[in-house]
């Protein structure tokens, strides 16, 4: 069984990156500003990897991924503040309740393609935030005070699931079978795969890990305000995944952790940062027009090594 | 009905708005049975093909299968009742490698669930090598194991054609539909495929139709023939009878001149 050796080596490497982190937090070594920017990344990485699994996998060009967050955000927001509940259990319920409404936008909208798919699910990103802004038991526009309660240990080892779960399902058969879809929707419709079931359960997994990284940044943040689940949320998430490499999981990795911090450290020159954003962006998509990582894994890099490069027999 | 029919059409058409693409055509096929569809171009083949798997809705008529109604099922379901097809543009999966491509057609012989894939139970483990194990001994019959890590867009033309049929296999249809399998390949390849499709007519006790222009193809394994033309069936029977049928002539090569 190589394969799950492989597996249990990222997991102990995952945890190593955990334990460092955890102990230079506790020994103080690094500030609230780092362990903010530690936070963004995991929470960033969630949103890449389940827009990931929507876009790079099922090809189902979605573009309102911040409705999801928002969701999560809100409902998470509600189940602690509100209701007095552990942070545990609003995050599931923040989770849940995205997974839902991934459902309820899901089976009308992913019968379109392409662009009318990428406007209905923006379309429905900003009912989302319309009807938060309007409802006062969360604030409306000027926002809900939430308590921070969100550790390292918690977005990071929420982020480490996101990553298993979506890397596990698209491993499997059913994984295969969006994977298909984003190849050629007719002939795998011929080859007995139920695409709409499949593009759904896709959206709805990745809805449910939006909600996830909603209730992480939610208590993270002391306050959530509807204009920041606008449609440029939505676009930053869609720039990790396409910027990583639409289809490759450890691209959209690389970049939400890459992105989190060119963003971060560009906080510093606040005249020139979105130029100089949009510039690593330009450069990128010019020398890398298939992302950083095209449609390939971290692991297939160690591969194509061993055998050095690919072979073709005839 | 006879108990060794396979498939039955009866006055299937479709009209796309005001355009009659196909009208009135009636077909049956026996068990184990291998019919050639053939016609000139725009005739209504492919769209043919496309109604009885279900991508396009006939607008009139009725498909029984085995026994069952067809009319308005997913081509999903039609796939799982048992047709299965290839593409006359060949639309493999081309991302996907050559074992991939086959076991997205396995889809539906493990049965292991979404929850059972995400924590990695032992019936996703179970699941997934029986898929593997199957595929495999597709490609094998296929002479394609070899390339089988290979992504499906590097294969050279003549084998993503006999992928094509694989893949389609591999959902283990009882009837075959071939469009045009021979298209673009040269003689001595389509020598190769005539041979592959007599044999994995027997091997898997397949029914099959074909639509195909090259007619050394058509003439040489097909038992019987319908033609089509303007969306209508003109003429049907032996090779023989085609052949010489006044009918299929003046829809190839026109009218005679009379004078």
């Amino acid at each position: 069984m190589k394969k799950s050796k492989i597996f249990w080596g990222y997991l102990v490497l995952a945890l190593v990156i955990y334990g460092v982190g955890q102990a230079l937090i506790s020994m103080n070594v690094i500030d609230l500003y780092y362990q903010n920017m530690l936070i963004t990344m995991c929470i960033n990485l969630m949103l890449a990897v389940s827009l990931h699994l929507v876009i790079g996998i099922t090809g189902q060009f979605s573009i309102g991924h911040a409705g999801f967050l928002a969701v999560g955000a809100y409902v998470s927001a509600i189940v602690t503040m509100k209701l007095g509940m552990p942070f545990i259990v609003a995050i599931l319920a923040g989770a849940i309740v995205a997974m839902l409404a991934g459902l309820l936008v899901g089976i009308p909208t992913l019968r379109l393609k392409g662009d009318y798919l990428a406007i209905a699910t923006l379309g429905f990103a900003e009912i989302i935030r319309i009807v938060i802004l309007n409802i006062d038991y969360v604030g409306g526009a000027a926002g809900m005070q939430v308590s921070h309660m969100t550790t390292w240990t918690y977005a990071f080892f929420t982020a480490l699931i996101t990553v298993i779960v979506i890397s596990n399902f698209t491993k499997s058969r059913h994984g295969r079978a969006c994977i298909s879809i984003r190849e050629d929707e007719i002939a795998s419709d011929a080859m007995g795969i139920n695409t709409t079931y499949y593009k759904v359960a896709a959206f709805a997994i990745g809805a449910f890990f939006a909600g996830v990284a909603g209730a992480i940044f939610a208590h993270n943040t002391y306050i959530i305000q509807p204009a920041s689940f606008g449609f440029l949320k939505s676009f930053d998430i869609l720039i990790f995944v396409v910027l990583g490499g639409l289809g490759s999981l450890s691209g959209s990795v690389i970049s939400a952790i890459l992105l989190t911090f060119v963003s971060a450290y560009l906080a510093n020159f606040p005249e020139t940062r979105m130029i100089i954003y949009s510039l690593v962006l330009i450069l990128v998509m010019l020398y890398r027009p298939t992302g950083l990582m095209g449609t390939k894994e971290i692991t297939d890099l160690f591969k194509s090594k061993k055998k050095g490069g690919m072979t073709h027999d005839e | 009905m006879t108990s060794n029919t396979l498939l039955q059409v009866e006055n299937m058409g479709i009209t796309f708005g005001g355009l009659k693409a196909v009208q009135g055509v009636n077909m049956v096929l026996q068990q184990g049975e291998l019919v050639g569809l053939i016609g000139p171009n725009g005739a209504g083949k492919t769209t043919s093909f496309n109604m009885l798997t279900g991508v396009y809705k006939p607008t009139e008529g009725n498909i029984t299968f085995d026994g069952n109604l067809l009319n308005g099922k997913q081509p999903y379901q039609v796939t799982r009742s048992g047709i299965s097809r290839t593409f006359q543009n060949i639309r493999l999966f081309k991302d996907l490698s050559v074992l991939d491509n086959v076991k997205v057609a396995n889809h539906s012989l493990a049965k292991h669930t979404i929850l059972s894939s995400i924590f990695r139970l032992p019936t996703h483990f179970s699941g997934e090598a029986k898929m593997e194990q199957e595929s495999l001994a597709f490609l094998k019959i296929f002479g394609l194991d070899k390339y089988k890590d290979e992504l499906a867009k590097n294969l050279p033309y003549g084998m993503q054609r006999r992928l094509e049929i694989a893949r389609a296999l591999a959902a283990k249809p009882k009837l075959l539909l071939l469009d045009e399998p021979a298209a673009g390949m040269n003689p001595q390849e389509t020598q190769d495929l005539m041979e592959l499709i007599a044999f994995i007519r027997k091997e898997f006790g397949l029914t099959i139709l074909l639509i195909e222009h090259d007619m050394n193809l058509v003439m040489g394994i097909c038992e019987r023939i319908y033609v089509l033309d303007h969306g209508q069936l003109i003429a049907e029977g032996t090779p023989l009878e085609i052949r010489n049928n006044p009918k299929v002539i003046e829809a190839y090569l026109g009218e005679e001149v009379v004078d």
